[in-house]
């Protein structure tokens, strides 16, 4: 009994998680993991499943970053000769695509039903880095992907992220997203009053000061920066489904 | 028991780090307690001339941190003040002749002899500022209220945490008049911008300009605000932690305080 709880603590919260999805099984697994580390991980998993696995679709999803094909081969064909499963394929990502209409405007109708049903961010491991606290003049915070900071980023400080810039508190000094060219990145703050704005290649420097009292947040329109009330202008709440970003 | 080291610092240059070190050194020892007050600028010493003892200076703290001398003979006792002991910077040589480590080890020596050790450290983050907070327990950040000496204290700030030292703020050089006018940063701004513990707020005043002049203590001058406001910042150190902090008042804002409490508006 004991032990049985402890096998099911490790399978929720180990490297590799497995999941029915419709008439397949799809399979999360933290690609930075050696291969041996992650055949055991999956053995191990599929070997409780034995039965199900034998000719089943496999569907391997590797989180956000891309780069893993062939990491997914090789599981692939060790899953094929070991548990003798149908087809592995990996999970299909959302493209980033350097056109923001493009993925502001809905696709055709049958496109939203499916993205209900499926709910893809259920299998979706996060790449946001949250911190709390000040960052200090002097100080640089660097995120690969996603920041979001629950606290302020005093003057002379510096926040750099690979994607967006949240920040639950005043934005004073210096704030770089979207790097290196991912435009569609925003940066927004419940004060917004940053030194200097980065977006892609694009820098926002000398943008006025605004004395309004309300969350802002700055995007890329037509190559320059804009800061607009969030409230007001509610990008995000007018998307038709919910999406992973 | 071990005394207290405390550094006196700012990361920017002339906020009143060397004044403040001077008044709260002396005012420490007019409580009664064993102060020693380094002057750590080495090649740029100051504080000897603050405290008018310039005159008196035979050894220095390099030639006590190399054992050239004893800690004894390296201190010179204040003309006026028991228990205040100076032991100033060498003149002649840079920042480069002393180590952290030499720091931590002459620090402990000091600790023993004295009840409070105030550092005064110079401007800037290099060399001179490792070599000050080296030994020290505590922090004094000096801020002027000025968007550039702000960000520099947030910096120094900053560096103070990342070697496990919480700093505690004084706002230095505040002229009432014109934060009244909304030209100065009021000192709430400034707060909620560095957001550590404000220990004092001090006012700017004519009366530290003549008693660096003279070399006098500034807290021994009874009109002095800002010796005053030095005195109450001593005390908040020396464990009366629940001392309120005065805010500078312009002339005149006495009675118009009172009117605003009586419901007659601005």
């Amino acid at each position: 009994m004991k032990k049985d709880e402890q096998d099911n603590r490790s399978i929720q919260n180990g490297p590799v998680r497995l999941k029915g999805v419709g008439d397949s099984l799809c399979v999360t697994l933290d690609p930075a993991l050696p291969v041996d580390d992650l055949q055991k991980e999956l053995s191990f998993l599929f070997k409780r499943c034995a039965t199900l696995a034998v000719n089943a679709k496999v569907v391997l999803d590797t989180g956000e970053k891309e780069g893993y094909e062939e990491l997914i081969e090789v599981l692939g064909a060790f899953l094929k000769s070991t548990f003798g499963v149908g087809s592995v394929s990996a999970m299909l990502k959302k493209k980033r695509s350097p056109d923001p209409d493009e993925k502001r405007s809905p696709d055709p109708d049958e496109d939203i039903r499916k993205r209900d049903v499926e709910g893809s961010w259920h299998h979706y491991r996060s790449e946001v880095l949250m911190l709390m606290g000040r960052v200090r003049s002097g100080q640089k915070v660097t995120a690969e992907n996603h920041l979001l900071i629950l606290g302020d980023v005093n003057p002379g400080a510096e926040v750099w992220a690979g994607g967006d810039i949240l920040i639950m508190g005043s934005l004073r000094g210096t704030a770089v997203a979207g790097q290196p060219e991912n435009e569609n990145a925003i940066v927004l703050a419940l004060d917004f009053q940053p030194t200097q704005i980065q977006i892609g290649g694009i820098v926002g420097a000398g943008l006025p000061p605004s004395s309004k009292k309300q969350v802002e947040f700055a995007h890329v329109e037509n190559d320059t920066i804009v800061v607009e009330a969030y409230l007001e202008a509610n990008t995000f709440g007018r998307m038709p489904w919910l999406q992973v970003r | 028991m071990d005394g207290r080291i405390i550094v006196i610092t700012s990361g920017k240059g002339g906020v009143g780090k060397t004044t403040a070190t001077a008044s709260i050194g002396a005012a420490l020892a007019l409580e009664g307690r064993r102060v020693a007050v380094v002057d750590m600028d080495i090649g740029l010493r100051n504080l000897d001339v603050v405290m008018g003892l310039e005159n008196r200076i035979v050894f220095n703290v390099v030639d006590a941190v190399k054992g050239k001398c004893k800690l004894k003979q390296a201190s010179i006792k204040d003309r006026r003040i028991e228990n205040l002991y100076l032991i100033p910077a060498s003149q002649s040589d840079n920042k480069n002749v002393l180590s952290p480590e030499e720091m931590v080890s002459f620090g402990e020596i000091l600790r023993k002899e004295f009840d409070f050790v105030l550092m005064d450290c110079p401007a800037g983050i290099e060399r001179g500022f490792e070599n000050s907070v080296a030994s020290a327990d505590e922090a004094v950040v000096i801020c002027a209220p000025e968007v550039s000496s702000v960000r520099d204290a947030d910096r120094v700030i900053g560096l103070l945490y990342a070697k496990s030292i919480t700093p505690k703020l004084v706002i230095n050089r505040i002229i009432p008049e014109m934060v009244e006018r909304g030209d100065m940063l009021n000192h709430i701004d400034v707060v909620d911008v560095l957001s550590i513990e404000l220990i004092g707020l001090v006012p700017m005043d004519d009366q530290v300009i003549i008693a660096t002049n003279t070399g006098n203590p500034l807290v021994l001058q009874k009109k002095s605000k800002a010796g005053e406001a030095f005195r109450r910042i001593a005390l908040r150190l020396n464990g009366m932690t629940d001392l309120p902090i005065e805010v500078p008042q312009a002339e005149g804002h006495f009675w118009r305080k009172i009117g605003t409490k009586l419901g007659l508006g601005k």
